[in-house]
């Protein structure tokens, strides 16, 4: 029964030896967390925010526009990184009109400064034809296409005349650049994953998901086991 | 359980389910587009839109109001004679209400939700809580009177009081410019 029983100890101990060593070692660190400021240190690698789940920020619309990148992330509307105003509709086009970029949706024009502030959102109660499908320039003149025909103003943008010209420099969608898309998973992500939180996964098992939370109850039952053996075994041999 | 007894219940149950669904017919909804509104304000003799410039002293006495700094440079109006028509936004708890609101010789004549966005809160649409605000007028930078709240709706309440004490202030200042 005794040699049973070491035998038994010898093969637990040594399968769960390693999850031990980094138990303790991933524990020793957590215990100093904040004195080694592993909570304010960030991991950046790829394919951990990939695990994490924090590296798909994927913008709806881009439009390079005045040295300005111009996305929108669902109802919100973005100038490089910066959130500035929201819109309900899809973003169409956009065009730069004396130091104004002119942005469009299918129901409104949302016009910005050159710093990228939210000037006004002009509808069709402000006079703009409904149902955009593009917005372009024509001479510098803003010109849409709107399902019903096309329409060309002047800086106001008020005042839309029903116009048939061939040659407009129609808005066209771009890449988001890679500095920017950097700047935006900053933003909605912040600066990535802290080693702490890395590290408190590692040593509760939620790294692996579900499977690790259950693989390490499984080495918390083992472990509960190799104390008792070891325990009755000791007793054995002072008794 | 006797049959009245379930049919007690079957009554309370069909309640609570037509309840459900008035409620969600307030949620997310467009009452009435900008231009319906506004055409519907001037009866179809719209006069040309205007805009005022936020900014010098008019930007920090809009964001006492609001509570925060407003967002954006200008606002468009619509005026004839004594009445101005406004369309302001404001978020309520978490999305944009638009508001409808017709000011006559400085007092609210109507206050109208034009696009409820919000999940929860939207008892505010009805005419029994817009006409509270009808003649309020604006008296040391906010409403002469008390405006009673909604329970659960507080955030959309208090929108509504800063956008209507917000267009009283505008068209003040838009007629002493003028």
């Amino acid at each position: 029964m005794n040699r049973r029983m070491r035998s038994l100890h010898r093969s637990m101990g040594a399968a769960i030896a390693l999850f031990v060593l980094l138990l303790s070692i991933t524990g020793i660190f957590l215990n100093h967390s904040s004195d080694l400021k592993l909570d304010k240190h960030y991991l950046t690698w790829p394919w951990l925010l990939k695990h994490y789940g924090v590296s798909n920020v994927q913008a709806d619309a881009v439009y390079l526009l005045d040295q300005s990148v111009i996305s929108q992330f669902g109802t919100e509307i973005f100038v490089d990184a910066k959130p500035v105003t929201h819109a309900q509709r899809p973003l169409l086009g956009g065009v730069v009109l004396d130091e104004m970029i002119v942005l469009a949706t299918d129901d409104a024009l949302i016009l910005l400064n050159s710093e990228g502030e939210f000037i006004e959102r002009m509808g069709a109660a402000a006079g703009v034809p409904p149902m955009i499908q593009n917005i372009g320039l024509f001479h510098g003149a803003p010109v849409i296409q709107t399902r019903e025909g096309m329409w060309r103003s002047d800086f106001m943008l008020d005042k839309w005349e029903a116009i048939s010209l061939q040659g407009i420099g129609w808005s066209l969608s771009s890449p988001m650049p890679d500095s920017i898309q950097k700047q935006l998973v900053k933003y909605f992500h912040g600066e990535g994953v802290t080693v702490e939180h890395v590290l408190l996964d590692v040593h509760n098992g939620r790294i692996l998901g579900a499977a690790g939370v259950w693989l390490l109850d499984l080495v918390g039952v083992l472990l509960t086991i190799l104390s008792l053996t070891g325990i009755w075994m000791w007793l054995r041999r002072i008794g | 359980m006797n049959i009245t007894n379930t049919r007690f219940w079957q009554m309370i149950f069909v309640g609570l389910v037509l309840c459900s669904i008035a409620v969600s017919a307030f949620a997310g909804s467009v009452n009435q587009t900008n231009e319906d509104f506004i055409a519907e304000t001037f009866a179809d003799n719209t006069p040309k839109s205007k805009v005022v410039w936020i900014k010098n002293d008019l930007r920090p006495a809009i964001a006492t109001i609001l509570g925060h700094e407003y967002i954006g440079l200008r606002i468009r109006y619509w005026q004839q004679g004594e009445r101005t028509a406004w369309i302001l936004e404001e978020i309520g708890k978490e999305s944009p209400i638009t508001f409808g609101i017709v000011i006559t010789s400085g007092k609210v004549e109507r206050v109208k939700v034009l696009a409820y966005r919000e999940s929860r809160g939207g008892e505010i649409q009805q005419r029994a809580f817009t006409r509270q605000f009808t003649d309020a007028t604006l008296k040391e930078q906010k409403l002469d009177r008390h405006i009673d709240g909604i329970s659960g709706a507080t955030l959309s309440v208090r929108a509504m009081t800063s956008v209507v004490t917000m267009a009283l202030y505008l068209t003040e200042f838009i007629n002493q410019i003028e």
